[in-house]
């Protein structure tokens, strides 16, 4: 019997044969740590090692810094001083300061992600690294402390489920909407502790950012990781910023044609439509066309979902068919994912034409997904974001967010309420 | 694992409880376990109040795939510190699952206990009896009883030691 990519990647890392069920422990390629959770694995490690302990390899940790870059309160900019600290002392180099961007998207960029590396982060959408084929996971400090220590740690070797997406998208409709789409029809636990690996020439002939996109919201269905192989233009981009190597991983790693699969699903993209995930939860997944017309507050396009360059790029694109003006009724925020990506908005002319249309467009954090950031919203208020979760209060008490594709966000910040993008592109 | 019999108040939440409704992105700075308890489903509509007004010993019960969202571990932590001396859910999402087994924190899998939330088996205010050794859960106050499986594997071993710092520690000192 085959393997599945994840088995491949576990064994690569356990160096041992596993079976699925099995608990296994995986060298840590990297363990990184963000501004939130990493001052919490900081003191728990120097706890637990009476202040005494050094890192099993400085050179296999890294900090980006994306809650709060800068930190506007005295809390976080004591936490991130901790980290720097501690950094300084282990000598720990890869230290992504405020001045980076997301997390994922900036360590992805700087070449530390290989298809096959087991990366640990304190965040859940680490996984979303999956989409070049690596086995990233969000985990707890504990987790963290350990890797910290050891240099492994423990996983259960998942079930794969394989989705094959097939056919183009039509217009006005985007891999963000096969992903509401999925989050729909699968549900909240439509993945519960499984593996998935993502097939189909819609994939295949996708970018980087879409499979980063289509990668995002495993977590949300409670899913452990989603795995694209890297190919084509994504393959040599990838061996640009990582190195070669990546190419024989891809060889190695890919899964076998006859891997057990758990469960097999099929989508035929070309009948998609712009899809919203509707207040309070990501799988309450209805047509952007059904819940049209409802007044909205704020806007806020970016997030470790949708924020690099061709979502940003998708957004102009409605906006300059609206008329390169947004709604004044409406804040709309746009938030690049790394500051690699801002330099790209700002070489394409777009920034300019963003602000003199309305547009508040800030440097690259986490912000949109927190109450303790810029975008948190009062009591009442009605949002649409193109990040991942949209439970009730997430941005702020008494508020409700709709999740959207960014060309679906920023057709709805034009016209002042909720707007199928197609009513705009034509 | 101690052999008494857990008695205390249940606090019904439904499925898919999301770690921003356990515990909000407002207090992610926080790295005192010890000061997120004060917190504990504060964003939860109807049990904003929870924190204030859970008794130690009281247990939380839910239904599928609680926990799900963040790695956040001040999710496990803030409910560890207020007393509640095990979750009593249907099951638990995957980050969250760890992060309780890494904590020593005792979680069992509630057999329809989805469904029994649904149908008003059990509600807030039911006065319960957990036999944690056991996996035996009754409702005292509507006569009903379900059975709890305890983590198996690895997991069962991590929880044995206390957590994964102190199942570490115990395999380094057997070398």
């Amino acid at each position: 019997m085959g393997k599945t990519m994840i088995q491949k990647i576990m064994q690569r890392a356990s160096g041992k044969e596993v079976q699925i069920g099995d608990r296994v422990w995986c060298n840590v390629d990297l363990s990184t740590a963000r501004d939130f959770g990493g001052p919490n694995c900081v003191l728990q490690f120097e706890e637990v090692t009476d202040k005494q302990g050094k890192v099993w390899d400085p050179k296999k940790i890294a900090f980006t810094f994306d809650l709060q870059a800068p930190a506007h309160s005295e809390k976080v900019s004591n936490n991130q001083k901790i980290i720097r600290e501690f950094s300084r002392k282990q000598g720990i180099d890869k230290v992504f300061d405020i001045n980076w961007g997301i997390g994922q998207h900036v360590l992805l960029e700087n070449g530390h992600v290989k298809p096959g590396d087991v990366i640990l982060g304190t965040d859940s959408h680490m996984n979303l690294l999956g989409a070049v084929g690596a086995f990233a996971t969000g985990v707890g400090n504990t987790d963290i402390v350990a890797s910290w220590i050891l240099g492994t740690l423990w996983f259960r070797v998942p079930e794969t489920m394989k989705i094959t997406a097939t056919g183009k998208f039509a217009k006005g409709v985007y891999m963000r909407d096969l992903l509401t789409h999925l989050v729909g029809t699968l549900g909240a636990d439509g993945m519960f502790f499984k593996a998935v690996e993502f097939y189909g020439d819609t994939v295949e002939n996708s970018t980087l950012a879409d499979r980063i996109t289509l990668c995002s919201m495993v977590t949300e269905m409670s899913g452990k990781v989603g795995l694209i192989m890297p190919s084509g233009p994504v393959l040599d981009w990838l061996a640009a910023r990582a190195g070669d190597e990546v190419r024989q991983r891809v060889k190695d790693l890919a899964a076998d044609a006859d891997a057990p699969y758990c469960q097999e699903v099929s989508v035929d993209v070309s009948k998609l439509e712009p899809l919203a995930s509707c207040p309070d939860a990501p799988d309450n997944v209805k047509k952007v066309r059904e819940v049209a017309g409802e007044k909205i507050q704020q806007v806020h396009i970016g997030s470790c979902s949708n924020g690099r360059f061709e979502d940003i790029t998708a957004a102009f694109e409605v906006l300059q068919a609206g008329g390169f003006q947004v709604s004044p009724e409406v804040r709309t925020i746009i938030t690049p994912s790394t500051r690699e990506v801002m330099k790209q908005c700002a070489e394409a002319g777009y920034i300019q034409k963003f602000l003199e249309a309305g547009v508040v467009f800030t440097n690259p954090t986490c912000s949109l997904c927190t109450a303790e950031h810029y975008g948190a919203l009062p009591s009442g208020d009605v949002a649409i974001s193109t990040t991942n979760r949209n439970f009730i209060g997430k941005v702020g008490k008494g508020s409700h967010t709709y999740l959207m594709s960014p060309a679906s966000a920023m057709a709805s910040a034009v016209r002042g309420v909720i707007t199928d993008p197609r009513d705009i592109l034509g | 694992m101690s052999d008494a019999i857990l008695r205390g108040k249940a606090w019904v939440f439904g499925d898919d409880v999301d770690t921003d409704l356990i515990y909000h992105n407002k207090y992610l700075a926080e790295t005192d376990p010890k000061k997120m308890a004060q917190y504990s489903f504060e964003y939860y509509p109807g049990k904003e109040h929870f924190a204030k007004e859970v008794k130690p010993g009281d247990f939380v019960v839910a239904g599928r795939n609680f926990g799900t969202g963040s790695s956040r571990e001040h999710a496990v932590y803030c409910l560890k510190e207020i007393g509640v001396p095990v979750v009593l859910a249907e099951n638990y999402a995957r980050i969250y699952y760890r992060n309780a087994i890494n904590n020593g924190y005792p979680v069992l899998f509630v057999n329809g206990m989805s469904d029994a939330i649904k149908a008003g088996k059990i509600q807030d205010g039911d006065e319960l009896e957990v036999d944690l050794a056991a996996g035996r859960i009754k409702n005292v106050t509507k006569g009903t009883e379900f059975h709890g499986d305890a983590v198996t594997d690895l997991e069962k071993d991590i929880m044995g030691a206390g957590g994964l710092i102190e199942y570490l520690k115990a395999q380094a000192a057997k070398k």
